[in-house]
């Protein structure tokens, strides 16, 4: 702390005497943002001096914010759109990216953009397409059909409970099952078993491949929509194990641990099947919502 | 007040106010005493135009510098209020449709969450700034909705359905247009796809509402 108040000071110092004038500027910025400040606030927008000052904030990333300020979080969310395309790829072809990407980039800088925004994503893609394949069920029958607009908050749930809890409980479990090997004890657990923000990154980034499956779940043949399950979970249960393999070698429980990611994932997968597009093929849908409803 | 020597500090100073020239106008005349006729209109007035403006956006000044919430609330309200469902047509197979309730809260929330994405982003537009355009931006959805809810007067069949899917998918892409033409340049160049993401999904998301709305 004392060394950053010292090069502050000394930087300031060293700015004046040669800026005379920009100084002198912006004492007279500050006395006409008291005097017109709802001008000053809305005309920000084409105005030169604040995006400076954004700039000047994102060249200094050690500075603490305080937890309840928009700053602290906006570290999590200093992506640009290629890197959140390339971890897209990431989750799904992991080939295409170098073999230790998770360790060298997204534990180094976990992001929640992706996370956050494909889940959400999802969730109204299983509410729409949900609906769709509801529809396509009762389209030949005579059934004045209607959308089901509380699919979303099921789905929500459902989505929210799993990206958060799982990797929790992974965190924990990884956490607390740790062998320590011949060397230090601490430096290993330092070294492998990632924060918990960045598995709740890998976890979320990890149902991006849901999204276009769940656009096909809408297709109305019982076989393919098991295929899609196999290997919508398959693929990016595999995915996340092989970026946690390193971590995961070094728990006790290595085994368990990759049957229950795989089992979640494949849980999940045909949850959303099941629930939002699955129709069995001798009993009515209304009849089973009404049963379990009815019991609940 | 200021050393006399800095002429630059001057010119600085000049510029501020020609900034807010354009308000400076109607600060003036004093609307203490005026038909309260006179003071609505002139609200109504400067709401309409923003419609204008998002309809045909072309310059983006009168949206972001004096924003307002009155056009985001009459076109909310008026959305909730068509959308809305009746628990009477609701049968064990359906829902009847969403409460004005959920879809005010929809379009609130949505509003303020694409925001504070776009805060998190980085980007420099104040938070009312950017509730003001999203909300005004719902202006084609909302006129595809009129349009939508005239089709379904008359007997429905799939084409019909067709063009309601069509009309609603042009007041989709209508909003995200206006609204990624106001807020685009806000954020910073790499960041631009993920700021615009949120948008099309929040429009979409509203579009699909519309197309879904059948309770004749």
């Amino acid at each position: 702390m004392a060394n950053v108040n010292t090069g502050e000071l000394l930087n300031f110092q060293d700015y004046s005497p040669e800026h005379n004038g920009r100084s002198a500027r912006i004492d007279v910025e500050a006395v006409h943002t008291n005097q017109y400040n709802n001008v000053m606030t809305n005309s920000n927008y084409t105005y030169e001096e604040p995006k400076t000052v954004v700039e000047e904030q994102e060249a200094v990333p050690q500075t603490n914010h305080n937890f309840w300020t928009i700053e602290y979080y906006q570290k999590y969310f200093d992506v640009q759109t290629s890197e959140v395309l390339e971890r897209i790829v990431s989750s799904v072809l992991p080939q295409k990216v170098s073999r230790n990407y998770f360790d060298e980039r997204i534990k180094g800088k976990p992001d929640l953009y992706g996370p956050i925004w494909i889940s959400v994503t999802l969730i109204f893609t299983i509410a729409v397409s949900g609906n769709i394949a509801n529809y396509l069920q009762n389209a030949n029958k005579e059934v004045h059909w209607r959308y089901n607009y509380h699919l979303v908050s099921y789905a929500a749930t459902a989505i929210f409970c799993y990206v958060w809890l799982v990797p929790l409980a992974l965190w924990a479990a990884l956490k607390w099952s740790v062998v320590p090997d011949g060397q230090d004890e601490i430096e290993t657990q330092a070294s492998a078993s990632p924060t918990m923000i960045s598995l709740f990154c890998l976890y979320g980034y990890s149902l991006s491949i849901y999204i276009p499956v769940a656009i096909l779940w809408t297709i109305q043949v019982s076989w393919l929509q098991w295929l899609f399950v196999l290997m919508a979970a398959l693929v990016s249960g595999a995915v996340l194990i092989f970026w946690l393999l390193p971590a995961l070698k070094k728990s006790k429980y290595s085994l368990i641990l990759i049957g229950s990611i795989l089992g979640f994932h494949f849980l999940l997968a045909s949850g959303f099947m099941l629930y939002f597009f699955h129709v069995p093929n001798t009993v009515d849908p209304t009849t089973v919502v009404t049963n379990t409803t009815v019991k609940v | 007040m200021f050393p006399a020597g800095d002429v630059g500090v001057v010119e600085g100073e000049m510029n501020i106010p020609s900034h807010g020239g354009q308000t400076g106008d109607s600060m003036e005349f004093n609307t203490l005493d005026e038909p309260i006729k006179e003071t609505f209109l002139r609200d109504l007035r400067a709401v309409g135009n923003k419609f204008y403006h998002v309809l045909i956006p072309r310059e983006k000044t009168s949206l972001l510098k004096e924003w307002d919430l009155w056009g985001p609330l009459l076109l909310c309200t008026f959305m909730a209020t068509i959308l809305q469902g009746s628990t009477e047509i609701a049968d064990n197979s359906n829902d009847g449709g969403p409460e004005f309730a959920e879809v005010f809260v929809l379009v609130w929330i949505g509003a303020a969450v694409v925001t504070l994405n776009s805060k998190l982003l980085g980007g420099n537009i104040s938070f009312f700034q950017s509730v003001c355009v999203l909300g005004y931006c719902l202006c084609p959805i909302a006129i595809s909705l009129v349009v939508c809810r005239i089709i379904l007067f008359t007997t429905q069949n799939s084409f019909l359905f067709f063009l309601r899917l069509v009309i609603s998918m042009i007041g989709f892409a209508w909003a995200t247009f206006a609204a990624t033409k106001f807020l685009g340049d806000s954020q910073p160049e790499g960041k631009k796809g993920l700021a615009v993401f949120p948008i099309c999904l929040f429009y979409f998301i509203l579009s699909w509402l519309v197309v879904s709305h059948n309770n004749v």
